[in-house]
């Protein structure tokens, strides 16, 4: 009987073991990384006299190897530097020096020199030089890379023939002595100097990268750049913590560093920041709340709001019935009161968009013409197509997408209102995004924001013979097709810029290929302590804290 | 007996693998692939091509899932196409987390469950009873994600007393063990409570209170004991419904565990690291049923004469 009870409890203490020792072995176990703070700071009672700037991420980052992820920029802006970087000057989007201090452009367009600042060094403590360039290029086009940006360089002459393994360097990327890069491209290409400042085209360092193999950009000893943060741990669903690189080139951040905290929730994440936990609260993924911060005296004061580089829109399938009748896309692009959808839905934080370019991109025309409500107009456009009764219209959207569904809803009870049917259908993200990619989808909303300032980033983007079928907007115009193509290789700034508002008039009007809706303000909420937080030009989340200054 | 275990444990072998083939299946039947999900807005059509030769996801799924089981069966479960890191890592990285989340739920649960099931009991049908149910009801109706939101409203948001995410101290480890806990706790309160009212209907409770015990003897000596069979089977379950819970818990509380690489793994078809976290977990649910047969017949003498 005894023997029984012990044998009990013996097996019960057993199976508890991992409780017990749960405490001890979780430190243990924790990542490869070593922590700089081994105590985090309680915190109900948050430490206010460091200067870190705490801020959340609902995502990992899949890696801070800049060429292999295609969204994940907001370490890439920190940890490295670019040849040229985009900033906001007096409110206005500009490209200033970055690694290059100046640079001059052939009259043909073709040739670009490049002269490279001198005594930066790189984290690990290698001097940067042009044969570093020439790796970020040559990296970025060899296909064992596996890089998803090669859209940026394969401009450039011989970046194709790398990419398609005919060849181990990309031809146009010469090293003319060790400040000075001369890139040549196979036909002019006009937002080149505005393309390579994207932080995909962050520099990187050929020893240190070669070095790290597949590890670059995930081991944080071994991803080195020469931007003002370095890396210093990051535990996956937990967080990326950043130091300041006191070496800096351009002078010393003013903060020690900044750490981003993984938290999925973006209610989580508010209750956070009300709590002091964090000292930015991006409302990117809760919009519905912009109007308590703006009323709320303690934080009013607080919010920081710049005009987004992006746009929101409906894409209609222009090779789908019944998309494919224009009268059809003429109706429902009336159909919608836009404004009333950004006075209600986002507190009127935005501007309505009449054509395909936010207002700060190059090139926007403020004059196009209204994109008018007019369900009247609407109904009889439907009838003269052969719709008289309207007809079921499926709208596409991910399933976790709370406000997606929102503006669908809305936008389903005015196409009530002319006869139209509309189902709203979700799928997960995978599916959503392989069939807009089979070109499947027959209507969807999404959005775009700019990567570079310049029109070619929007329009090659979705109407291109290249990528209308994998966007699925369908769209078939050939003159426009070649248009695009065309504009590429303007060297005329002025000509050209006034060459895109002729074609977005095709677009927008004569062929209502899309609807767009509205561009919206970029709002961010930050805590009492944090100072000189400047929003990135074009309105992204990901951004880089160089400028912000904490005062405890 | 040792080889009844031992037959347990090799049966569950060709388990793992048949669950593991499952989801692979699974992920292969529906639409969408890693490389489209991980571009999301930037879709490039030659860039997906290389990725797709480069990751060996143009091979046919049957020498995928092949190629996978031999290196599973090696112990390498691949690298994960999202997060770029061994499957393994992330795996032993995450499950402290998890365990030291879902083992405090468990012990909150028992704490919380055990003695309402015997109070309701021996109080049955009395205004106790029915508050306790009414208590044990609404736990086990109460969604995760929910009790979850308004603890971190009532806790952190308006009274301050505890964070509102994270993972490294005490404190932030009460609420979502709570949460996770309070559901478990309902169940095994029920069952308690129902088991021990069958178990007091039996003549030997009479036997005892004829020979004069008081009512807690009866109750703690012999109805107690042998109404403990079922509760036990019930924490082996229990482990299942902690890993699933725990999916939502971890989320919501911005914790680390299994759980959250599950719901990113299956988002982003992330595959290696879906098959790694189902594997791992099914191995987790059968120790944990293995356990419960191993404590069955420590506590009932008869199962293990059979």
């Amino acid at each position: 009987m005894i023997r029984r009870k012990l044998a009990i409890l013996l097996t019960a203490a057993i199976i508890m073991l991992p409780v017990l020792t749960s405490c001890s072995s979780s430190q243990t176990s924790a990542p490869a990384e070593t922590k700089t703070e081994t105590e985090e700071p309680q915190a109900a009672e948050p430490a206010t006299t460091d200067k870190i700037l705490k801020i959340a991420s609902s995502d990992n980052p899949a890696t801070l190897d800049p060429q292999k992820t295609s969204e994940y920029y907001r370490e890439p802006l920190n940890i490295y530097d670019r040849l040229v970087e985009a900033v906001t000057v007096d409110g206005k989007p500009e490209l200033v020096p970055g690694l290059a201090e100046s640079w001059e452009v052939s009259q043909d367009g073709l040739v670009y020199t490049f002269h490279l600042a001198k005594d930066v060094k790189f984290h690990n403590g290698e001097v940067f030089t042009a044969d570093d360039v020439l790796f970020t290029i040559d990296r970025m086009m060899n296909p064992n890379t596996a890089a998803m940006n090669t859209d940026f360089f394969d401009m450039i002459k011989g970046a194709t023939e790398v990419f398609e393994g005919k060849a181990e360097h990309v031809e146009g990327v010469k090293a003319v002595d060790d400040n000075t890069v001369e890139i040549t491209l196979e036909e002019p290409f006009a937002p080149f100097i505005a393309n390579i400042a994207t932080p995909g085209c962050s520099i990187l360092n050929r020893e240190a990268t070669e070095a790290a193999g597949d590890q670059f950009g995930i081991d944080t000893s071994a991803t080195v750049g020469t931007g003002p943060f370095k890396v210093d741990s990051w535990s996956v669903n937990e967080e990326v913590v950043l130091v300041a690189n006191k070496d800096y080139f351009k002078g010393a951040p003013q903060i020690d560093g900044y750490t981003v905290k993984i938290i999925p929730d973006a209610e989580t994440q508010r209750m956070m920041f009300e709590s002091g936990e964090l000292d930015v609260f991006d409302t990117s993924e809760a919009r519905t709340q912009v109007p308590y911060f703006k009323s709320n005296p303690d934080y009013k004061d607080n919010i920081i709001s710049a005009p987004e580089a992006g746009l929101y829109f409906y894409a209609f399938n222009n090779s789908m019935e019944p998309y494919s009748n224009l009268k059809v896309r003429q109706a429902l692009q009336m159909a919608v009161d836009r404004q009333t959808i950004l006075d209600t839905m986002y507190d009127g934080e935005g501007m309505v968009l009449n054509t395909f370019l936010p207002e700060s991109v190059l090139g926007h025309n403020s004059d196009a013409k209204e994109i008018e409500y007019n369900p009247e107009k609407a109904k009889e456009l439907l009838a003269e197509a052969g719709y008289p009764n309207g007809f079921e219209m499926e709208i596409i959207q991910v399933s976790d997408s709370a406000t997606t569904l929102e503006m669908n809803e809305v936008v389903q009870s005015m196409m009530s209102q002319i006869g139209v049917n509309v189902k709203i259908t979700q799928v997960d993200e995978a599916t959503y995004y392989a069939m807009r990619k089979a070109g499947e989808i027959p209507v969807y909303r999404s959005s775009w924001w700019a990567d570079y300032n310049d029109p070619d980033n929007f329009y090659y983007t979705f109407f291109s013979e290249k990528n209308a079928v994998v966007r699925s907007t369908c769209y078939n115009n050939p003159d426009v097709f070649a248009g695009l193509n065309e504009a590429r290789t303007m060297v005329d700034p002025d000509a050209r810029l006034k060459y895109y508002q002729e074609m977005d008039n095709i677009i927008i009007n004569e062929d209502a290929a899309i609807l767009p809706m509205f561009q919206m303000n970029k709002i961010f909420v930050v805590s009492d302590r944090v100072k000189e937080f400047h929003i990135a030009w074009n309105g992204w989340s990901d951004m880089s804290f160089y400028d912000v200054v904490i005062e405890n | 007996m040792a080889k009844y275990f031992f037959k347990r444990i090799l049966i569950a072998v060709p388990v793992l693998i048949g669950v593991a083939f499952i989801t692979f299946m699974m992920l292969n039947v529906v639409p969408g692939d890693p490389i489209t999900v991980m571009m999301r807005e930037h879709v490039k059509p030659d860039v997906i091509e290389n990725l797709r030769k480069t990751m060996h996801l143009d091979d046919p799924a049957i020498i995928r899932f092949l190629r996978f089981l031999g290196d599973a069966l090696r112990g390498n479960f691949g690298i994960s196409y999202k997060l770029s890191r061994p499957v393994t890592d992330l795996i032993v990285q995450a499950f402290p987390v998890t365990i030291k989340l879902a083992s405090t739920a468990a012990i909150i649960s028992w704490i919380i469950g055990i003695p309402i099931g015997i109070i309701s009991a021996i109080r049955q049908s009395t205004i106790i009873d029915q508050m306790f149910m009414g208590f044990a009801l609404f736990g086990v109706s109460m969604p995760v994600f929910l009790i979850g939101l308004l603890g971190q409203y009532t806790f952190s948001y308006k009274l301050g007393w505890l964070p509102v995410s994270g993972f490294e101290s005490w404190k932030q480890l009460v609420m979502p063990a709570l949460v996770l806990g309070w559901n478990s706790a309902g169940t095994i309160a029920r069952l308690t409570r129902s088991n021990l009212l069958e178990a007091m209907k039996n003549d030997y409770i009479r036997t005892a209170r004829a020979k004069g015990l008081k009512e807690t003897g009866v109750v703690v000596g012999h109805a107690l004991k042998n109404s403990l069979l079922p509760v036990i089977t019930i924490m082996a379950i229990q482990i299942a419904s902690l890993l699933s819970g725990s999916v939502i818990t971890e989320s919501i509380f911005g914790i680390p565990g299994i759980g959250r690489l599950s719901v990113d793994a299956i988002q982003g078809r992330d595959m290696p690291l879906l098959q790694g976290s189902v594997v791992f977990a099914t191995a987790l649910i059968i120790f944990g049923n293995i356990c419960a047969d191993m404590l069955y017949s420590l506590v009932d003498p008869r199962i293990r004469v059979e």
